[in-house]
């Protein structure tokens, strides 16, 4: 292979080469492997990592109008490196926002000390859809109702910064186990060679923590894990983390409450079950309490939550802490809470309810890329600078008729990593997700899932809008 | 273990089996078409088409004494018990939902188990029977191999908990309901006819893996009673309703009478009343078709019960 037609630019930065095109230290014996492979040996490379996939069974599921269709995500086979010291930075940063961002949700339910004391406006906590008034007074054991994060990173230039906090039920985490599986096989010498920290215990890491949570400190609990179903684009990730912390995976026609307490339904008869790793939405949870419609709940799980007869991980009501117009006051949490200065930065964000914000953003719109706060996945966003002055004027009715809906950022010219693509490396953005957990300790697996804009030019990861992954190697010190 | 996860391990079972039963029947059935009198090529797709239940396309089974209809008809019949997909008991859905039944228990089964379920899946779905039909009886044979190399794969490599019971039961109660019912439909035809045809019981030993065992017993030469005798009774063949049931009867006593006892006793009753029909009643019976109808009645009972004494069990059960 060779570098001879990959369009670098000293403008953005390369996870693999410096602005002359050399490599950085810690990507040279990547970079090296890369210049000794044939076009065809690399080929050959991603084609096993596709068919690791293909046989796995790893898909998500697409839904048409016909009928639905099993997808494997495209993963490229070039790994992305991250150094000790690279590393060492995100994990202190991460540790320390979760911490506040723990802080932070058993504050909006115990007494909203941070509202009284103006770090955070009373109106975008009570006004946030994913507050869950119900939740008042609720304190989960050791304090923790965020146990499972995943944090979407982005680099530029400047460093490393916090692009999203998710919260709710972060996925992706079973794509960087599978990457890494079917990455290393294809690359086995050098990866034996490039003391790559491992990621594979991740399964055993988050068994530890959700044990840690046992109402009580029961020991040895019975774990499950709650999904909405086969039919979920996540099933593939559900299944395979059942599998991993040796928990039944269960659907809400499984469990049932008596008497304040969740069971599930046996072949041995009604079992009590201690911890829910849930992995459906709060809305959806509880009948009696949400949407009275939910066919993908519990009725009276909420109450059994409550009554710490079980814990439900994340909590519910997490979601306060990861709404778009909450994010920005994430550093002020980590002052506030933690007394400490935030290691890992956001990226700017102008909150479209506060009126010169709206101004600016309005005036901005070919400079910005607006989100709606409700959204994720890529959806419901406009990137100024690719947009025509047509949709750019359509999206700003949209936002001036309802500006608490939206935030604004500046495009970031985030960090681009080779990728193979038709035969040829080429320049990809990349973000990373590493993810996070919290028991009585923080812990987090030394690697992430690293979503790849795989459309030339694109800078949109979301896999549902055509984005693949990369395997990360962060490296031994 | 948890119920849906034993139900949905039962019913891979089941569906494999059937996947396997259909795909012997279909490679006799499409080597038939090489060299078989028409006759026999007709009696073949009838007994197939009765063991399903199924109204074969255009509504009637016509006997055609010709080759040309012979083939035209066989090609359609062929698509129709293999990729159509309207039809719930096609090779193709039955596999399919076996693999899907996999996909959702992957957790409860090997690895081993669910790349050989995925990868033969991953071969067949796109197939259509043009893609196939230049050699028929080499794709069925390959697709039974491919489910003889999942239960070696379950053999050797899944962990024998309850889900490796529900796994056998299901795939045992398939056996029995599908042999049951493939022995009634050859029954019927021979009473039609001037008496039975040789070459039917051939093929429904071969199908049923009997035939060089019959001709080491009884000789070159079939004869229905004989056959029917070792398809029934033997209790070393892998495919007799007598071994079957004895197995039927092993997995439930394993499994216990379940949270749903009255249920779980009641089958473990009338296995018991299945094994002694088929050794005791069935020798001196001369009501044989009798007999069959019942054995297929309480094997679809057998199927009801498992599934209230394991899965769907009333909830005013003692909780742990």
């Amino acid at each position: 292979m060779n570098f001879d037609s990959y369009n670098l630019d000293a403008a953005i930065y390369d996870e693999m080469l410096l602005p002359d095109g050399s490599p950085r230290e810690h990507s040279a014996r990547l970079h090296e492997t890369l210049l000794r492979l044939s076009p065809e040996e690399l080929g050959s490379i991603q084609e096993g990592v596709a068919r690791s996939f293909l046989h796995e069974g790893i898909f998500f599921t697409v839904y048409g109008d016909d009928e639905a269709q099993e997808r494997i995500i495209p993963v490229d086979c070039v790994p992305r490196v991250l150094s000790a010291a690279e590393w060492g930075l995100l994990d202190r940063g991460l540790s320390q926002r979760l911490r506040a961002l723990n802080r932070f949700v058993d504050d909006v339910y115990n007494g909203a000390y941070a509202v009284s004391d103006d770090v955070i406006p009373e109106d975008l906590v009570s006004g946030c859809p994913n507050y869950r008034p119900e939740m008042l007074g609720y304190s989960p054991p050791h304090g923790v109702w965020v146990a499972i994060c995943g944090t979407d990173l982005l680099r530029t230039d400047d460093g490393f910064f916090v692009l999203e906090d998710n919260l709710r039920s972060p996925s992706g985490v079973s794509y960087m186990v599978a990457t890494r599986n079917a990455v290393k096989a294809g690359l086995r010498r050098l990866y034996r060679s490039y003391r790559v920290r491992e990621v594979e215990h991740y399964g055993s890491l988050l068994q530890q923590t959700l044990i840690e949570l046992a109402p009580g400190g029961k020991p040895d609990p019975t774990i499950v894990l709650l999904t909405p179903g086969v039919y979920n684009a996540a099933f593939y990730e559900h299944m395979f983390l059942a599998h991993e912390i040796g928990a039944e995976l269960v659907e809400g026609r499984d469990l049932l409450v008596r008497n304040g307490f969740v069971y599930m339904r046996t072949t041995s008869g009604l079992r009590r079950v201690d911890i829910i790793y849930r992995r459906v939405d709060d809305l959806f949870l509880d009948p009696f309490v949400f949407r009275p419609d939910s066919m993908l709940g519990v009725p009276g799980l909420l109450d059994a939550c409550k009554r710490g007869n079980v814990t439900l991980v994340n909590a519910p009501g997490v979601g306060v802490a990861d709404d778009k117009s909450v994010y920005p006051f994430v550093p002020d949490m980590i002052r506030y809470y933690l007394g400490e200065e935030p290691i890992l930065g956001n990226v700017e964000t102008y909150l479209c309810r506060r009126p010169a914000e709206l101004e600016y953003t309005l005036d901005n719109l070919d400079k910005l890329v607006v989100k709606r706060v409700g959204e994720s996945g890529g959806y419901g966003m406009l990137i100024g600078p690719h947009a025509t002055p047509e949709e750019r004027n359509e999206y700003a009715q949209q936002v001036r008729a309802n500006p608490a809906d939206f935030i604004a950022q500046p495009v970031l010219t985030f960090s681009r990593a080779p990728c193979l693509v038709d035969g040829q490396l080429e320049p990809r953005h990349v973000d990373l997700r590493p993810f996070v957990l919290q028991g009585r300790e923080t812990r987090i697996v030394p690697g992430a899932f690293c979503r790849v804009a795989l459309r030339r030019g694109s800078l949109v990861v979301n896999s549902s809008q055509g984005g693949g992954g990369k395997d990360v190697w962060v490296l031994e010190e | 273990m948890l119920s849906r996860s034993a139900q949905g391990i039962y019913w891979m079972g089941r569906y494999l089996e059937r996947t396997e039963c259909l795909c012997r029947l279909m490679q006799l059935q499409t080597e038939a078409l090489v060299d078989r009198p028409a006759r026999d090529i007709y009696v073949g797709w009838r007994r197939l088409y009765g063991v399903l239940r199924r109204i074969p396309p255009g509504g009637v089974l016509d006997f055609a004494d010709s080759d040309d209809f012979t083939l035209a008809d066989s090609y359609t019949l062929a698509g129709d018990l293999t990729f159509e997909r309207s039809n719930p008991d096609s090779v193709w859905n039955c596999f399919a939902q076996g693999r899907e039944n996999a996909r959702h228990m992957r957790h409860c089964i090997s690895a081993e188990m669910w790349q050989r379920v995925n990868l033969a899946y991953l071969r067949l779905r796109d197939m259509d029977i043009e893609d196939i039909w230049s050699l028929p009886e080499g794709f069925y044979a390959g697709l039974a191999a491919e489910t003889d190399a999942f239960d070696g794969a379950a053999q050797a490599t899944m962990y024998r908990d309850e889900g490796w019971s529900f796994l056998r039961l299901g795939g045992f109660i398939e056996r029995a309901q599908f042999a049951t019912g493939l022995l009634l439909q050859q029954l019927a035809i021979d009473e039609e006819g001037d008496g039975y045809a040789e070459e039917d019981w051939v093929g429904l030993l071969e199908a049923s893996h009997a035939l060089e065992v019959y001709n080491r017993r009884y000789g070159a030469a079939v004869h229905a009673h004989p056959a029917l005798d070792l398809l029934v009774t033997d209790p070393l063949l892998p495919g007799s309703l007598g071994r079957t049931f004895t197995q039927i009867s092993q997995e439930i006593a394993r499994l216990g009478t379940g949270p749903g006892t009255d249920s779980g006793r009641a089958a473990q009753r009338l296995t018991g009343r299945m094994l002694s029909l088929l050794q005791n009643e069935w020798p001196d019976s001369r009501e044989r078709e009798g007999l069959l109808r019942r054995v297929l009645t309480e094997a679809t009972n057998l199927h009801f019960m498992i599934n209230e004494a394991y899965f769907d069990y009333p909830l005013n059960v003692y909780a742990e």
